[in-house]
């Protein structure tokens, strides 16, 4: 109780296919055990790069505040939209800005490299230690469910419609099994030019 | 604990705070107003520890008001409702932080036309610095009495009135099954015409 | 000139600091300002600079601003130099407001105002404000005393039934002394208000369009008028003058 990384409940998850990259998240938001809304989106955009953040939920609007000042500059310096492994480092440096006092949350990172044209995906600590994997990010109050989820579900190289079938199996079955987690879900399925968002239907208790 | 209510209907907004003020086993005050009119269109409802309400709504207030003598217009209700919440941020991590829930409600007009046109917000910010907007909120043990039954009734094209008998509903439901006497609701609505209280609620 | 106005805080030997009487110069050379106490209500009235033929009007800031609901500034001096006044003053009030739970009154707004402008005076590294303030209005909603002060560059204030600063502010003041007599004061709003343009029309040659009148009454009620009602009230006095021939 009153750990801060818990208090509002909610899970994002990041796969990596062929080609092409999917983010997901569920819709929960919540005080301890009450629920105050099904309507409260984990995964925002900066450009081509998208970043969901679990955790406390303060945290969390704040850092999309932060990250959406910050990747506006970067555009306005450079002249081009950020690509994700620049973005990773970006988040990673300010989360680990507040080393002794830090944001409660747990980030994701996915995208594809605009100019090589490579999927990727990252996971945080809430320092910023980053985890760079090729396969799939897990984070939230049900990571741990996540982790299972998707140790059985994934396999490598999945086409985009496979990926959102993995991923949105891997997502539901993991917030059915944590109280504070789903009351509905959103996928982001991610191609070199094209991206689809997807709401999933799943149970609403 | 306060009860503190909130329910957006079709043009406006209503929100119920209770008038009583308790410390330990007494009841200092039957006529407590937990409301402030932040602009001439939205109202901040708030429950929380005793200095600190007050003294933030009224920091907030005077924050409108400084605003609206520099700009000549007036904040729409989100970024009131922005401002609020960054405010509640920054406290967080300070020396010590304010411990303030809040809804606030109101109407956003269009300029230059006065008639029905306006759209109607609710956003629940607790003292932490979650921001969310819904059609129907509240803080404290209110929503664990309430919730069910704003769920089961609740339409969003409900009119005032239909929104107005749903609160009674719901203040009826309190009144029944709080352990403590909270001496009645105000009941404030924001619309079109501005901010208003209702008397005979 | 003798190194006596190389440093602000330096006084000259026989007693003068040089950077303030300068700051006083920048307010002669400003646009001139007008307020004048009626009965029940204080107007400001100003010259505007006519606007450039390709400048927007619609953005060009007014010279009479709004400090809190029932305070009003306006100023003769360097436009850029009043908006510092104006933000402090407009901060204060509000402060004012949530510390003390009551709106300022008229005198606590020049003193602050006058405060800040004299600190600037004393203190390295700074210059003075080239501004003089006209500050007008009544001592909360309920109040019904209008008041009227005025404000210079040396932190210097003074209360007023009439007053003018700025450019051809002496043709002005002697105008109102001819023409106002406080112990009768303009007894209504309008006469008020035609006292005002009257004095303005004795500096501004361009009529209506050049000048900017707002109104305070009792009540928190704060009017800006239209350049037809300040037409209107032009047009009155002209076709007095022509009747009086």
């Amino acid at each position: 109780m009153s750990d801060p990384s818990s208090i509002n409940g909610g899970i994002v998850l990041a796969m990596a296919g062929k080609d092409c990259v999917a983010i997901a998240s569920d819709l929960r938001l919540g005080n301890q055990s009450l629920g105050v809304s099904n309507n409260f989106e984990k995964i925002s955009n900066f450009g081509h790069v998208f970043l969901g953040i679990t955790g406390l939920a303060s945290d969390v609007i704040t850092l999309n505040q932060v990250f959406r000042y910050k990747t506006n500059i970067y555009k306005l310096k450079e002249d081009r939209p950020i690509e994700p492994e620049t973005f990773t480092q970006l988040v990673s440096t300010t989360l680990y800005e507040k080393r002794f006092g830090p944001y409660f949350v747990g980030p994701v990172v996915a995208g594809i490299n605009s100019k090589t044209g490579k999927p990727y995906i990252a996971g945080f600590d809430l320092i910023g230690c980053v985890d760079e994997a090729k396969d799939f990010i897990v984070s939230g109050t049900a990571s741990d469910q996540l982790f299972g989820m998707c140790e059985s579900l994934y396999e490598p190289n999945l086409e985009a419609d496979d990926l959102f079938e993995t991923i949105s199996q891997a997502l539901l079955n993991a917030a059915d099994r944590d109280a504070l987690s789903g009351w509905g879900a959103v996928v982001y399925i991610i191609k070199k030019d094209k991206v689809i968002k997807r709401n999933l239907k799943m149970r609403q208790d | 604990m306060d009860i503190l209510l909130g329910i957006k209907v079709k043009g406006s907004v209503i929100l119920a705070t209770s008038k009583a003020v308790t410390r330990g086993i007494s009841v200092l005050k039957a006529d407590d107003d937990k409301t402030r009119q932040l602009t001439p269109y939205s109202i901040m409802g708030f429950t929380g520890e005793a200095g600190d309400t007050v003294h933030f709504s009224e920091y907030i207030q005077a924050n409108m008001k400084l605003y609206s003598t520099r700009e000549n217009h007036d904040l729409p209700v989100g970024s009131v409702a922005s401002f609020v919440r960054l405010e509640l941020a920054k406290s967080l991590r300070s020396r010590k932080p304010f411990q303030v829930n809040v809804l606030i409600g109101g109407v956003d007009t269009k300029k230059g036309d006065e008639s029905e046109s306006v759209s109607p917000h609710l956003y629940q910010i607790d003292y932490l610095g979650t921001q969310v907007e819904l059609p129907y909120a509240a803080h404290g043990y209110a929503g664990f009495y309430t919730f069910s039954l704003l769920d089961h009734h609740y339409r969003p094209d409900m009119s005032l009135d239909e929104g107005l008998a749903l609160l009674k509903q719901c203040i009826a439901e309190l009144e029944k099954r709080m352990p403590m006497d909270f001496k009645g609701v105000f009941v404030k609505v924001v619309d079109k015409d501005g901010v208003r209280t209702l008397e005979d609620f | 000139m003798s190194g006596y106005d190389r440093a602000l805080s330096i006084f000259s030997p026989d007693g003068h600091i040089f950077q303030v009487e300068y700051a006083m110069e920048a307010v002669k050379r400003g646009t001139c300002t007008v307020g004048v106490k009626g009965t029940d209500c204080v107007v400001l009235g100003c010259e505007r600079r006519s606007t450039l033929k390709l400048q927007d009007p619609r953005i060009t800031p007014s010279k009479i601003a709004k400090i809190d609901d029932h305070v009003v500034l306006s100023f003769a001096g360097l436009n850029a130099d009043s908006r510092i006044l104006i933000e402090k003053a407009r901060v204060e009030a509000q402060s004012h407001r949530l510390t003390l739970e009551d709106p300022v009154t008229i005198e606590y707004m020049t003193r602050y105002i006058a405060g800040i402008q004299q600190k600037y005076t004393q203190s390295g590294g700074v210059r003075p404000f080239g501004v003089s303030t006209l500050i007008a209005g009544f001592d909360g909603p309920r109040d019904t005393v209008p008041r009227l002060y005025m404000t210079e560059p040396s932190g210097i204030y003074s209360s007023w039934s009439a007053q003018t600063i700025g450019r051809n502010s002496k043709t002005v003041r002697e105008f109102l002394e001819k023409n106002y007599d406080p112990k009768e004061p303009p007894a209504t709003v309008d006469e008020c208000i035609k006292l005002t343009v009257k004095a303005l029309l004795e500096v501004v040659q361009t009529g209506a369009k050049n000048i900017e009148i707002t109104l305070v009454k009792p009540g928190d009620k704060i009017e800006i008028l239209t350049v037809d009602q300040i037409n209107t009230v032009v047009q009155e006095i002209e076709d007095e003058k022509v009747a009086a021939k």
